[in-house]
């Protein structure tokens, strides 16, 4: 038993002493800058930063203010609208009906006044009462009320008026019956008349409208049904102003999480930070560079943070930037150079030792 | 402007680390399965020398017993000195022999049952010598897995427990837990893979040769059998 326990004590130190050497630095994996889906968080910057302009365009704080024209007017347009194409899309109407009908209410008002002055009969006022009231004023059920409650109220004024006024002229008794009805009309009444004709007005643009699109054809209702977007406002860039100072894309370019790990790779590689290096924590070095669109670099990188006035954050920072440099050139998507052009980049040592 | 940090590249990610790194269960249990991985081996290096030290003695007995030569001189050049096998079992069975002879055979009956109980008892004390230690073997091959897991899962709740404590979920702070965790039951495997193994092997082995043994026991016995009966009548009548 001896002999086998010894032997297996030897063989196990022996696999150990195999593991503790071919384990001990696993290769980190080789891999290829390849981004076969980039997934990337999108920042609200994203669209905050819109920066679309010409990149030759002189520094200004506003674009140059030459009068704006509108070119390439197409002829025999028969939408209106900022759009380049004449798109038969009716324009989207705007959702403000009630407002609408409260300003147009006041002139149908005084064409109202005429109808009801023939009527000399104080049973005349009762009569057209009912009427609106079915007609128009079913949803709005406080309305009814309202009125009904004012219709006593100057009812029993009307009797004493005219008592006052028989009182005082009886030979002109005709004429102050008259008169005093209309003001009792306009304040009773008005409000329900002008209400039933509204709705006639509404009736007679629609169906002017109908008889309108009556006359184009049907592929061009058809896509006009179809066509939801507003007809104006969508046109191209027309405006003649001059471009602002700014990039070619509309959006500013921003280099996804796994290019920005892709980067951080590439440098790591390269960077031996520097050993006895004891407190590790002042050691934090931010090297900025500049890169050319085939990722070589341009000029020298320089040095932003850290890299103090000490022997060891010199060498730190000194380090970083060898790091920098020995790597390059750099794998990078070109078409978001913009990105990448002015790159800086933090070292930290913190979690080497 | 893209800014970007950049840590350090990795740490150390050597076996030491990660060992040095677990938590003290999961040390524990890998500790403890080093110990019956080293056992474990110990075992199989001891078992498989004593089988074939066995397996030679056997061939190297029967090759003597066959030889013609008679059985008390084998007997007594085989009783001055340590014996193992069939030896043991010839011994025993020989000195029951001799001793009923030397106080006189009552029934030869009651002489072949004493015979054969004291070669079933040899036999068994070799099958025991032979079986020993094999059930370490058996617990290892079945319970290693489980014990290295236990180790894994509580290394991973315990690493997960400080991620969550960090409340950094980044790849490089998840990953060193995870594989010193796994540490766990690699050794696990490690200690159980070879154990089931050796198990089975030595299991079947060692009844190959104590079916070997049982069979000269028989033969052995049948030939005793023989002889009581040619000399316990002559000693009768006489």
């Amino acid at each position: 038993m001896k002999a086998g326990l010894s032997t297996s004590l030897a063989l196990h130190a022996l696999a150990l002493a195999a593991g503790l050497f071919t384990l001990s630095s696993p290769r980190p994996l080789e891999l290829t800058n390849a981004e076969s889906f980039p997934v990337d968080i999108v920042p609200i910057e994203e669209i905050a930063q819109s920066v679309k302009g010409d990149k030759k365009a002189p520094v200004a704080e506003k674009p140059a203010p030459v009068p704006t024209s509108k070119p390439d007017i197409v002829e025999d347009a028969q939408e209106v609208g900022d759009n380049k194409i004449d798109l038969p899309t009716p324009p989207t109407p705007e959702p403000k009906p009630r407002p609408v009908e409260t300003a147009e209410a006041p002139p149908p008002a005084p064409d109202p006044k005429p109808t009801p002055t023939p009527e000399p009969e104080p049973e005349a006022a009762p009569a057209p009462e009912p009427q609106p009231v079915p007609a128009t004023e079913v949803a709005p059920k406080p309305e009814p009320k309202q009125e009904v409650k004012p219709d006593p109220a100057p009812e029993p004024v009307q009797p004493e008026q005219p008592k006052q006024d028989m009182a005082a002229l009886p030979d002109v008794a005709p004429v102050p019956q008259s008169k005093p009805q209309p003001p009792k009309a306009q304040t009773a009444r008005t409000p329900d008349r002008k209400e039933p004709e509204k709705p006639r007005e509404e009736k007679r643009r629609e169906t002017a409208s109908s008889s309108d699109s009556n006359e184009k054809s049907v592929e061009d209702q058809v896509a006009a049904l179809l066509n939801r977007e507003k007809a104006s406002g969508g046109g191209a860039k027309r405006s003649e102003q001059q471009a602002a100072l700014g990039g070619r894309q509309t959006t500013g370019a921003k280099l996804s999480q796994s290019e920005m790990d892709a980067l951080r790779g590439q440098i790591q590689r390269c960077w031996n930070v520097p050993a006895g290096a004891a407190d590790a924590e002042n050691l934090k070095v931010s090297v900025q560079f500049r890169l050319s669109p085939s990722g070589e670099l341009e000029g020298d990188p320089r040095i932003v943070a850290g890299g103090g006035s000490g022997g060891i954050e010199r060498t730190a920072a000194e380090s970083a930037r060898r790091a920098v440099i020995r790597c390059a050139p750099y794998n990078l998507p070109s078409e978001k150079y913009e990105a990448w052009a002015d790159v800086i980049v933090h070292f930290d040592p913190r979690d080497m030792f | 402007m893209e800014q970007m940090a950049l840590t350090a590249p990795g740490g150390d990610h050597s076996l030491w680390a990660l060992f040095w790194q677990a938590s003290w269960v999961v040390k524990l249990v890998m500790l403890g399965l080093l110990g019956a991985s080293v056992w474990t081996w110990a075992i199989i290096i001891d078992k498989t020398l004593a089988f074939n030290r066995m397996r030679a003695a056997l061939n190297r007995f029967e090759e003597v017993f066959w030889s013609g030569q008679s059985l008390e001189e084998l007997y007594r050049s085989l009783s001055e000195r340590k014996t193992a096998g069939m030896g043991s079992i010839f011994v025993a069975a020989m000195r029951e022999w001799k001793k009923s002879f030397e106080k006189g055979v009552k029934s030869p009956i009651s002489l072949q049952n004493r015979i054969d109980k004291a070669m079933d008892l040899a036999l068994t004390r070799e099958m025991e010598a032979l079986e020993s230690r094999m059930g370490f073997l058996a617990t290892v091959g079945s319970a290693g897995p489980f014990i290295g897991l236990f180790g894994t899962v509580v290394g991973i709740m315990t690493s997960f427990q400080s991620i969550a404590a960090s409340g950094q979920t980044n790849l490089a702070v998840v990953a060193p837990g995870i594989a010193e965790a796994l540490l766990a039951t690699a050794i696990g495997l490690l200690a159980a893979i070879p154990a089931t193994i050796a198990y089975n092997k030595l299991t079947a082995d060692a009844a190959k040769l104590g079916l070997r043994m049982e069979g000269f026991a028989d033969e052995f016995s049948a030939i005793l059998s023989r002889q009581i009966d040619e000399k316990v009548p002559v000693r009768a009548a006489a």
